[in-house]
């Protein structure tokens, strides 16, 4: 079984956007490699126990971004050239979106500006400080 | 779907079905794809069962027609039809194995392999005769006899009422694996997270009228609640009465929670003109969605 995917389809958020996402964070982590194949639509219909046409739009979706290829007969893969940078591009989008609400929160809160900035830069320590590989990542 | 355009599978249209004054199914449209898991909710005495007899020529509609890949109910089409009614329909005095051996005469689909391994899934007792089985027992037979003939079309009405968790997560993966394999099921359901699972179409039935269809993703995706709190009384917005993408506003003194269709990007707006002291945009999952279309939130 993948363990590597795992949706939610209770919440408000559409299962296949669940799915995209998870597969452009494998791919864009490295947790799925350039040429490696993905399960059959139905395979991992019947593992997650989701509908197989909202497994199949993902994969559709995906492949109009550009992260995987299906081939007839044979299945789905990673792309070979440029899935790993375009997963990641789209992560950012994602990444920015999470943000976006975070503030868009503490707003709704009354939060005033600086209070926010103080919170970011103490977000921003707590995660990037110790190693500087989340600021090359950014570069 | 985009790039994936399906035959019809099952057509229902202007179908109404009334029982002397009481309109049990008023005027419903509902196309259902191919391959689709299309899953029916409504509160008891919606007309699930009502349209699903009316498909399956148990019941004659009042008005409307239903037609199968294009064409009326025929007689040989029930050889790759499944229906399961809500009270599994057995014979008290026949045993499981007898069942099974009455729909091996029937359907010449009937896979008998299948059915010992459907059997076996739901711990099911062939031995046994039906009045002496628990509700859900009677349940996981009709199953058994429903998905052994490998059918193309399934009807499931409550098809896991009485079960345990462990077998109804079993109903779901058949139903899944049946439409995997280009099978076309219709099922009703009291449990939303079954439809929010297994089902990509669903439709939402009230008092016999349609309220509300579309794809399960979909209308996660469209349907969204903003939510403002303002530090008195919320004024009043009559502009947001109006806007069509609005489809309720419930006010309970300080707060306002707008259900709109869409992404809300207006009604933000036009409640951020209102100087709120709080603004959010929640999603909705499918339990949200069914109680705003029935009326009961």
């Amino acid at each position: 079984m993948p363990a590597i995917f795992a949706v939610d389809p209770h919440t408000g958020v559409p299962i296949y956007l669940q799915l995209i996402e998870q597969v452009k964070r494998s791919v864009a982590l490295g947790v799925l490699s350039p040429g490696e194949r993905l399960p059959t639509v139905k395979q991992l219909a019947t593992d997650l126990t989701v509908n197989p046409n909202t497994i199949a739009r993902a994969y559709r979706e995906l492949e109009r971004d550009g992260v995987i290829e299906t081939s007839v007969g044979r299945g789905s893969f990673i792309r070979q050239s440029g899935a790993g940078e375009r997963a990641a591009a789209d992560l950012s989008d994602v990444a920015g979106a999470s943000l976006d609400a975070a503030v868009r929160e503490a707003k709704s809160m009354g939060l005033r500006r600086a209070s926010v900035r103080e919170l970011f830069s103490r977000a921003l320590e707590r995660w990037y400080s110790a190693d500087g590989e989340g600021k090359e990542r950014n570069d | 779907m985009s790039g994936q355009e399906q035959i019809t599978a099952i057509e229902i249209g202007a179908l109404t079905k009334r029982f002397g004054a009481t309109t049990a199914v008023d005027d419903l449209s509902i196309s259902i794809p191919g391959g689709a898991i299309f899953g029916l909710l409504g509160t008891n005495g919606a007309g699930k069962t009502t349209t699903f007899k009316c498909m399956l020529g148990l019941a004659r509609p009042t008005a409307g027609h239903i037609g199968f890949g294009g064409r009326p109910l025929a007689p040989e089409m029930f050889q790759a039809m499944s229906y399961m009614p809500e009270r599994p329909a057995l014979y008290e005095w026949m045993t499981g194995a007898q069942h099974l051996e009455a729909a091996r005469q029937t359907f010449a689909r009937y896979d008998g392999a299948r059915a010992r391994e459907l059997a076996d899934l739901f711990g099911l007792d062939l031995r046994k005769r039906s009045r002496t089985l628990s509700k859900g027992q009677q349940s996981a037979l009709a199953l058994v006899m429903a998905f052994a003939i490998r059918p193309q079309i399934l009807v499931l009405d409550e098809p896991s009422s009485g079960l345990d968790p462990v077998h109804q997560r079993h109903v779901l993966d058949l139903m899944i694996d049946a439409a995997a394999g280009g099978a076309t099921v219709v099922f009703s359901s009291h449990q939303i997270g079954q439809v929010e699972r297994a089902a990509d179409h669903v439709a939402i039935l009230h008092r016999g009228k349609l309220v509300l269809q579309g794809l399960v993703e979909d209308l996660k995706a469209e349907e969204k609640i903003v939510e403002a709190t303002f530090g008195d009384d919320a004024p009043a917005m009559p502009a947001l009465e109006s806007n069509p993408s609005v489809r309720r506003v419930v006010r309970q003194g300080r707060l306002v929670r707008v259900f709109v269709r869409g992404q809300g990007d207006g009604v933000v707006a036009g409640l951020q003109a209102l100087a709120p002291t709080s603004l959010r945009v929640l999603d909705q999952n499918l339990e949200d969605i069914f109680l705003v279309a029935v009326g009961e939130n």
